[in-house]
């Protein structure tokens, strides 16, 4: 399903961002706009995974699928950064140890939900010629158990994004599309 | 025809196949976190009016692009209102010179003249340091990316220091007659051998960084704390930091603003930023 759903995706960015290959390596505002949408896409599944992955609810062996699913958005050797409000040292943890983390926490209740915001940076190109941006989120954590212990934050998620041109071929022809895929996520504990 | 009917599809499929995750819904932490200048990129954006008050870019053609009075009102809001060091006086007078109407000042995340100051602790032989890292962004091949300009560690000072008002130690003007022979006596005591070095040598802290990370005995262990500081407006410098407390003032907003009336305060400033303290 989801597979299914990146490949529509995928073709809508074909749709409204093709016919790429004559143009130089700026970015138009349209095509921006698209990009965006698919950022945001692959931000807002990884949202889901991640209420998913931490519900106290959801199965062992569904919660690590759902924890295959969410390591696919990510390109290789991303890593999250995590600080406190007590703790500006940051404790980084490769996404899949902290997708473990989050379903191991010691709560007998979890509800994540997240703030309809979302902060969209300007693409910047990298030396390899691929963009990056990074996209701002804020979720809101609260944990209980069974003997009334309470605990809740509310964390600024700084997501980055890769955006990178690539290739593929469709009944003979060779089109050119716009992937996204996720990197380093700065994870920062906030007074709100 | 054909083609828009497959387009329409295609964002029905997506429409329906968009799951949303749960959302929260109270109004007032969201207001404070719109509020809230969550990147350097949007307290540029802010800074120069390029996008609305939801974070939606505007561009060139957009009417609002860098329109003055949606500066002014952004501009209000990207100062700590907690820093009584900053008058008001001085912000009214940046606000003008920014907001020149025959030379507005824009900031441009490519035009140089700013850098990063990043806090970190590295350990040294297993024991904490401090090390902070200055970083600009720097052209290469296809894009850009940030570098290390600069390294200043307190870990490193106690090997220069040298009491340049005493006579001290020093290698006589006819030793090059004997093929220097008296640098022998001139390193046998390594305290004194930074005697030797020119008045006008400055230690560089990046290469001893470099040097001690080749050989092992300095290893990163985190990030602290990150600050910016831009030379971008014609005759001022401001420092932007990161404020993460309750209210609607939050984020990344200008923690110092200093007049720099001309070429020699910028250099003692940047000297100052530097920590070349001498």
């Amino acid at each position: 399903m989801t597979h299914h759903k990146y490949v529509v995706a995928l073709l809508f960015s074909l749709f409204t961002i093709g016919n790429i290959a004559a143009q130089n390596a700026d970015i138009s505002p349209e095509r921006k706009q698209a990009i965006d949408s698919l950022a945001l896409e692959k931000v807002r599944d990884l949202s889901k995974y991640i209420s998913i992955i931490g519900n106290k609810k959801t199965p062992f062996s569904e919660a690590n699928r759902v924890m295959d699913r969410a390591e696919e958005l990510f390109a290789p050797d991303s890593e999250m950064g995590v600080s406190s409000l007590n703790r500006k040292e940051v404790n980084y943890y490769k996404v899949r140890k902290y997708f473990e983390r989050l379903m191991a926490l010691n709560y007998d209740r979890v509800s994540i939900t997240w703030y309809n915001i979302h902060y969209i940076s300007d693409l910047e190109r990298q030396p390899d010629g691929r963009y990056v941006g990074v996209v701002t989120i804020y979720q809101h954590f609260e944990g209980q158990t069974d003997d009334g212990l309470k605990y809740k934050d509310t964390t600024k998620k700084d997501i980055t994004i890769y955006v990178e041109r690539k290739k593929t071929q469709i009944q003979g022809r060779i089109v050119e599309f716009w992937d996204v895929l996720l990197g380093d996520i700065k994870v920062t504990e906030t007074s709100a | 025809m054909r083609i828009t009917g497959i387009f329409t599809f295609i964002v029905l499929c997506i429409s329906s196949y968009h799951l949303q995750a749960q959302l929260v819904g109270d109004k007032d932490d969201e207001s404070k976190l719109y509020a809230q200048t969550k990147q350097v990129n949007q307290f540029i954006r802010r800074f120069n009016g390029e996008e609305d008050e939801k974070g939606d870019r505007y561009y060139p053609k957009d009417k609002l692009y860098r329109n003055e009075k949606l500066r002014k009102k952004y501009l209000g809001i990207l100062f700590d209102a907690s820093n009584n060091g900053i008058n008001n006086d001085l912000k009214v007078q940046f606000a003008k010179d920014v907001l020149d109407k025959a030379q507005p000042a824009i900031l441009d995340f490519h035009g140089g003249n700013w850098f990063s100051e990043v806090h970190t602790t590295f350990t040294m032989n297993g024991k904490n340091q401090t090390v902070i890292l200055f970083m600009e962004l720097e052209k290469d091949h296809l894009g850009s990316k940030w570098v290390i300009s600069r390294v200043h560690a307190d870990m490193f000072d106690p090997y220069f220091k040298r009491d340049t008002s005493k006579v001290g130690k020093f290698i006589h003007p006819l030793s090059h007659e004997l093929d220097f022979m008296n640098l022998r006596k001139a390193f046998a005591n390594s305290d004194s051998v930074v005697q030797f070095a020119s008045k006008r040598y400055i230690p560089d802290h990046l290469s001893l960084f470099l040097y001690e990370i080749k050989r092992g005995n300095l290893k990163f262990k985190t990030v602290e704390e990150v600050k910016f500081h831009f030379f971008q407006i014609n005759g001022w410098y401001f420092e932007l930091s990161q404020f993460n407390r309750p209210g609607y003032n939050t984020g990344w907003l200008i923690s110092n603003l200093v007049k720099v009336n001309n070429e020699t305060e910028k250099n003692l400033l940047r000297k100052f930023l530097y920590y070349e303290r001498k």
